[in-house]
């Protein structure tokens, strides 16, 4: 779903992207392929890289090394091309208090030279899908939710051919993230979404496809269910007669090259490998060494959130936490 | 510079619907107002002043619109500009802060076009309402004293604006290159400090903008003097250092 594609051009397209600021290095040679018309998550702890990558993809900041190409153009270069076909909204989007939304829109769609007619149905539309036609008040007034779905609808002035969304939902209630959420959802099949956040439901509720950042490097790049499928892969569970026996299989395989960790609970054992061939052929024979028998061997069904946790360490790393 | 036309417009509606639209023009108007009355006033205050002391005895002449005028050029050299470098240290530096910058500056508006939109904004306003405070200084003196000299005060009203536009670019280009108003305003006094103590060197106020502000007084006294490089220099000062905002800009990342 994230390879690199030779017959269509890629929405965004990132190789060896680096940017450091003094000593730190915020993005550390990342390479990334969008395919156009997914909803894509970029997903990371706070302070992983994610808005310092959508800084550089929408222009605000160059990159140190390596190159970002945004359908199909380097964004250092065609920067009133990329623009003209990007929508983007900042994690705060800074709104001029004193416009009502319907103002803002116009403002917003006069600067990409749209003309009155097309604006004026456009800002409608828009309106209508924010769920802000009836509000007459000027933006100063607005609550959070307002302005995160006047920024969307801010981002979609120009019917951007990619949306890109630095975390439109981290700072509101479950109903503002619902409502956002929503018409992210709507735009499938409309435009490229490319969204950064931190919370991992988002990305599960929304997302056909997800990149993982840590630390400035990109861990995994993949669509949802491959990802998971790929990591269930690697996740066994061992279920045998009897408590007494756990703990000398456990034992058994423990020092195996491919046993990456090995946790028990009562009569089951729970085993990340690296190898499933050589572990699916030797955890039953341990089993049967230690002379007991074996009650269930599956492999274990695994969420985005356990991928997560696997690729960065889980949450009492040096991010934030992870929803 | 695209967006050029679309930021403008804007820009023009920003300052007609928030405090913008108060504080400069207010400010032009009220001296205006103030100092044909002022100067009317100040003879009689002074000699209640010296009544109140036996013995003192202080000769006033009479007061005429020529004080009216001096007066309200020195509010302009002082306070006006005082308010316009204040103000001024916001207009690229407040909207990077706020995040207004970075939502406009993703659509096709260059960075050019967004600092050459605040210089001439904020030249536009500062036309109108130096025209207007003028003009209600003109009418006021001639209701306080007779109407005369009023070509003189109109002169030295445009001296004070080209070095006032100037100052404009200058506070735009110090709003550009810091972070924080505080220290884009800090800046500003230091530039128009610097400008007082240097213009009161003969060869710097000849030849360059530095003579604009004490060019400015002589007119209001019928003084005739040549203005070519002063008003030369100030035009190419002001070209260049709007220029200087826009590299500094174009190269700042948000």
């Amino acid at each position: 779903m994230t390879d690199d594609r030779s017959d269509e051009t890629a929405a965004i397209e990132l190789r060896g992207l680096s940017k450091r600021f003094g000593d730190t290095l915020a993005l550390d040679r990342v390479d990334l392929v969008v395919r156009p018309g997914a909803v894509f998550g970029f997903l990371g702890r706070n302070g992983a890289g994610k808005t310092t990558a959508l800084r550089i993809l929408s222009g605000l900041a160059r990159p140190t090394a390596g190159t970002a190409h945004i359908l199909g153009h380097d964004v250092e270069r065609a920067t009133d091309t990329v623009r003209a076909r990007i929508g983007f909204l900042p994690d705060v989007p800074g709104f001029y208090p004193w416009m009502t939304a319907r103002e803002y829109l116009e403002f917003a769609g006069r600067l990409f030279g749209i003309d009155q007619a097309t604006l004026d149905a456009r800002t409608t539309a828009l309106l209508e899908m924010a769920g802000l036609a009836s509000v007459t008040t000027r933006i100063g007034g607005f609550s959070r939710g307002m302005k995160q779905r006047l920024g969307i609808a801010q981002a979609l002035i120009n019917a951007p051919s990619l949306l890109m969304l630095d975390e439109p939902t981290s700072a509101l209630d479950p109903i503002g993230r619902r409502e956002v959420l929503e018409m992210v959802a709507s735009l499938r099949g409309r435009t490229t979404v490319f969204f950064s956040t931190h919370i991992l439901a988002d990305v599960e509720r929304v997302c056909d496809a997800v990149a993982i950042l840590e630390r400035g490097r990109v861990v995994a790049s993949a669509g949802i269910g491959e990802l998971t499928a790929r990591a269930a892969a690697n996740r066994l569970v061992v279920e045998i007669e009897g408590e007494t026996g756990v703990v000398a299989v456990a034992d058994a395989l423990r020092g195996r090259s491919w046993l990456k960790s090995i946790e028990t609970d009562g009569r089951t054992l729970r085993l990340a490998v690296s190898d499933l061939a050589t572990a699916q052929r030797e955890i039953p024979a341990a089993i049967a060494a230690a002379g007991v028998a074996l009650r269930r061997f599956e492999i274990e069904e695994t969420s985005l959130e356990d991928v997560f946790v696997e690729l960065v360490g889980g949450p009492g790393g040096s991010g934030g936490p992870v929803q | 510079m695209t967006g050029f036309g679309a930021f403008l417009r804007k820009e023009l509606t920003e300052i007609r619907r928030t405090w913008r639209i108060w504080v400069i023009p207010g400010m032009l108007v009220f001296f205006g107002v103030t100092s044909p009355i002022i100067a009317a006033l100040t003879p009689a205050l002074v000699r209640s002043m010296a009544t109140s002391q036996p013995g003192l005895v202080i000769q006033i002449p009479p007061p005429t619109a020529r004080d009216a005028y001096v007066q309200f050029i020195k509010s302009l050299d002082q306070l006006v500009l005082i308010a316009i470098i204040i103000t001024g240290a916001g207009v690229v530096s407040g909207e990077r802060s706020s995040g207004t910058a970075i939502l406009a500056l993703t659509k096709p508006l260059s960075r050019g076009a967004f600092v050459v939109t605040k210089v001439l904004s904020q030249t536009m306003l500062l036309v109108v309402a130096t025209a207007l405070g003028t003009a209600v200084c003109l009418a006021v003196t001639a209701v306080v004293f007779d109407a005369a000299g009023a070509a003189h005060l109109v002169t030295a009203v445009a001296l004070w604006l080209v070095y006032a536009v100037l100052l404009i670019a200058v506070m735009t280009l110090f709003s550009a290159a810091f972070q924080s108003r505080g220290a884009a305003a800090g800046a500003g006094l230091g530039f128009y400090f610097l400008t007082l103590l240097l213009g009161a060197w003969g060869p710097a106020a000849r030849y360059s903008f530095l003579g604009l502000v004490l060019a400015t007084q002589k007119a209001l006294v019928f003084e005739s003097q040549p203005l070519g490089w002063q008003l030369a220099t100030a035009v190419v000062a002001t070209g260049v250092v709007t220029v200087a905002a826009m590299g500094i800009f174009e190269r700042r990342e948000l």
